[in-house]
């Protein structure tokens, strides 16, 4: 009966899943003197190689775990105890053991015997493993993102800092946000009198001006981005600022959406100073011309004189000074131009011309007041051109004479007249000294002179500026295409108000 | 007969000087002036026949001078010639009313012919 009773208690015992060993503990070493099929199974061995081992045979050479104490402490006082342990196949392949061991004791309280009961929990760990390895990975990550994001951000408000140029970031309501450093000291105000503030209501509301409203309220929403918006105002304390401004409404979705960046440019010291340019010249080139006026008078009155009583020498000298004084007062002229092109208030008297016609009548002109150069004449585009025809006839002349000026060794200037698409092309060719590549867009700039040509051919250094914007206010183009050594080409193009070739 | 009287209103000595001598040789009368303050009083004591006028002077400016003559009936039929070296000054010489506009520097044929043209004859 009870033989039977055993076998069936072995049977179940061999049908479980978990590994099940027993130990005897009166035995030196406490070999294992049971072990089931599933443990036969988890540990590679064979029942005749397990029988007689101490359990640790499993741990092979990894004998340095904290878990072995543990085991150690249990079995010396008989306690029960669950670890989790790292063993080894026959195989030496390693698998992690949950074992759990408990004593059974006899009448007498002793310790007979040890049960350990084990799984193989090797899949669990590796999952658990994978997660702490996967997790530590991502904080790693989120770490390195955030230094990143720091580093940017750090790096961005440096720059932010550091622009010489006002930045304002407002909320969607006009709250600003931000306010970086220059616009703090150019407006002299300080970081807590600005920041949470609606914008209008800055500085006692000093802020609040309309154009500025406009911009913001009216212009902004429908127009995204505002650059160059001018806005003059006086402020009280730091007086009248002229500011430049650029808004952007930050339209991307997600947590900057509807904010407002505006960076103000200080354009006061700028346009005081173009202004006060510009009244130079005018007044330079009006207290030039009057004494001008005096020795102009002056020598014709001497040339009105009887000529019958003056010596020829005398006649001929009073003519040199009259074309000397033409000359010098042309310069002055050309300076009071500049001036006036600059500030935007030359007028262009704009009516229909023949463009073939005023070419060949510049050259015309030229031709008889600068004998021993031939000024060729080709082409022809019979179209009629909307603009001023004496601003226009300005720029030919102008051309051609730096034709004639900067070309001393060739006699020969090319002028040619083209159609091209929508324009007429007016082209004036020289066979003279070249311009080098830096200089072909500065010599269109006020006063620049090429530093070599300063030196052999004084002038102002305006002509060619004044012909720039004289053709940019008919909305053509100028330039030049040019070798060193080879001669120019200045060229010019002007819109066709019609063709009479066809209509 | 009587010569005529041409008067010069410009804060320049020297085209005063200029001027009154080519006129004179010409047979006029000149009544020069440096100080435009006075002009307008001095028109009205002289009567001149043809007034040359300055744009840019100190104090009073060529355009407020004519301004008041063409706004003072005694004296608002005077032919006035607007001399001046600023460019828009032929513009503005016409806004205020001028017979004529000289540039600086002038032909002195030109202001000769324009005086012509604007006396009585």
């Amino acid at each position: 009966m009870i033989n039977e009773n055993l076998d069936i208690y072995l049977q179940a015992l061999n049908s479980a899943n978990s590994g099940i060993i027993i130990t005897d503990n009166l035995q030196p070493d406490n070999p294992i003197i049971y072990c089931n099929s599933a443990f036969e199974k988890i540990s590679g061995y064979s029942t005749d190689e397990i029988i007689g081992h101490n359990c640790r045979f499993l741990q092979a050479q990894d004998r340095s775990q904290a878990e072995r104490q543990l085991l150690k402490d249990s079995i010396r006082e008989g306690k029960e105890c669950k670890v989790e342990i790292r063993n080894y196949r026959k195989n030496g392949q390693l698998f992690w053991n949950e074992l759990l061991i408990s004593p059974v004791k006899n009448e007498e309280g002793l310790v007979t015997h040890f049960i350990g009961v084990q799984h193989d929990v090797t899949e669990r760990k590796r999952v658990e493993y994978e997660l702490r390895e996967e997790k530590t990975y991502i904080e790693e990550k989120v770490r390195e993102r955030t230094k990143e994001i720091m580093v940017k951000e750090a790096f961005l408000s440096s720059i932010i800092q550091t622009v010489r140029e006002s930045l304002l970031v407002l909320d969607s309501n006009y709250v600003v946000l931000s306010a970086n450093n220059h616009f703090l000291s150019t407006f002299k105000v300080t970081q807590e009198e600005t920041v949470g503030k609606v914008l209008f209501e800055l500085g006692n509301h000093q802020w609040d001006i309309d154009p500025l409203k406009d911009l913001l309220t009216k212009i902004l929403p429908t127009n995204n981005p505002v650059t160059d918006y001018e806005v003059e105002h006086h402020f009280q304390h730091i007086g009248k600022k002229v500011m430049l401004l650029n808004a952007y409404r930050i339209e991307l979705e997600g947590q900057y959406k509807d904010r407002i960046l505006i960076a103000i440019e200080d354009i006061t010291e700028k346009k005081e100073l173009d202004r006060r340019k510009d009244d130079f010249l005018s007044i330079a080139s009006h207290e030039l011309k009057t004494p001008l006026t005096t020795i102009k008078s002056l020598i014709q009155l001497l040339q009105r004189m009887d000529p019958a009583k003056n010596p020829e020498k005398f006649t001929t000298s009073l003519d040199k000074v009259s074309v000397y004084i033409e000359k010098l007062n042309k310069l002055i002229s050309k300076l009071l131009d500049t001036s006036k092109i600059h500030s935007g208030n030359i007028e262009l008297h704009m009516e229909p011309f023949e463009i073939d016609k005023t070419v060949q009548d510049a050259i015309d002109n030229l031709s008889v007041a600068i004998p021993g150069h031939h000024i060729s004449f080709s082409g022809c585009t019979n179209a009629t051109v909307i603009g001023d025809e004496m601003q226009i006839l300005q720029v030919i002349n102008n051309l051609i004479s730096n034709a004639i000026k900067y070309a001393p060794g060739s006699k020969n200037v090319e002028v040619y007249i083209n159609n091209v698409g929508n324009f007429v092309k007016i082209s004036v060719k020289d066979y003279g000294m070249g311009i080098n590549h830096q200089d072909k867009i500065k010599i269109f700039e006020r006063f620049f002179r090429a530093s070599d040509i300063q030196k052999k051919y004084p002038g102002l250094g305006i002509g060619l500026y004044v012909s720039h914007e004289i053709v940019v206010n008919h909305k053509g183009t100028l330039w030049v295409e040019s070798e060193i050594g080879e001669g120019s080409t200045f060229n010019f193009t002007l819109p066709i108000m019609k063709n009479n070739n066809y209509g | 007969m009587d010569s005529k009287k041409i008067m010069i209103c410009d804060d320049d000595q020297g085209i005063l000087d200029v001027l009154q001598m080519l006129l004179e040789l010409e047979g006029y009368e000149v009544l020069p002036q440096l100080n435009s303050i006075h002009v307008i009083k001095e028109i009205m004591i002289h009567s001149p026949d043809v007034l040359l006028l300055d744009l840019w002077m100190p104090v009073l400016s060529g355009d407020q001078i004519l301004k008041a003559i063409r706004s003072t009936p005694e004296i608002k039929q005077l032919p006035v010639i607007v001399l001046s070296a600023s460019g828009d000054g032929n513009k503005i010489a016409m806004e205020v009313g001028a017979d004529g506009f000289i540039a600086k520097p002038f032909d002195l044929d030109d202001i000769l012919l324009k005086i012509n043209s604007l006396l009585p004859n």
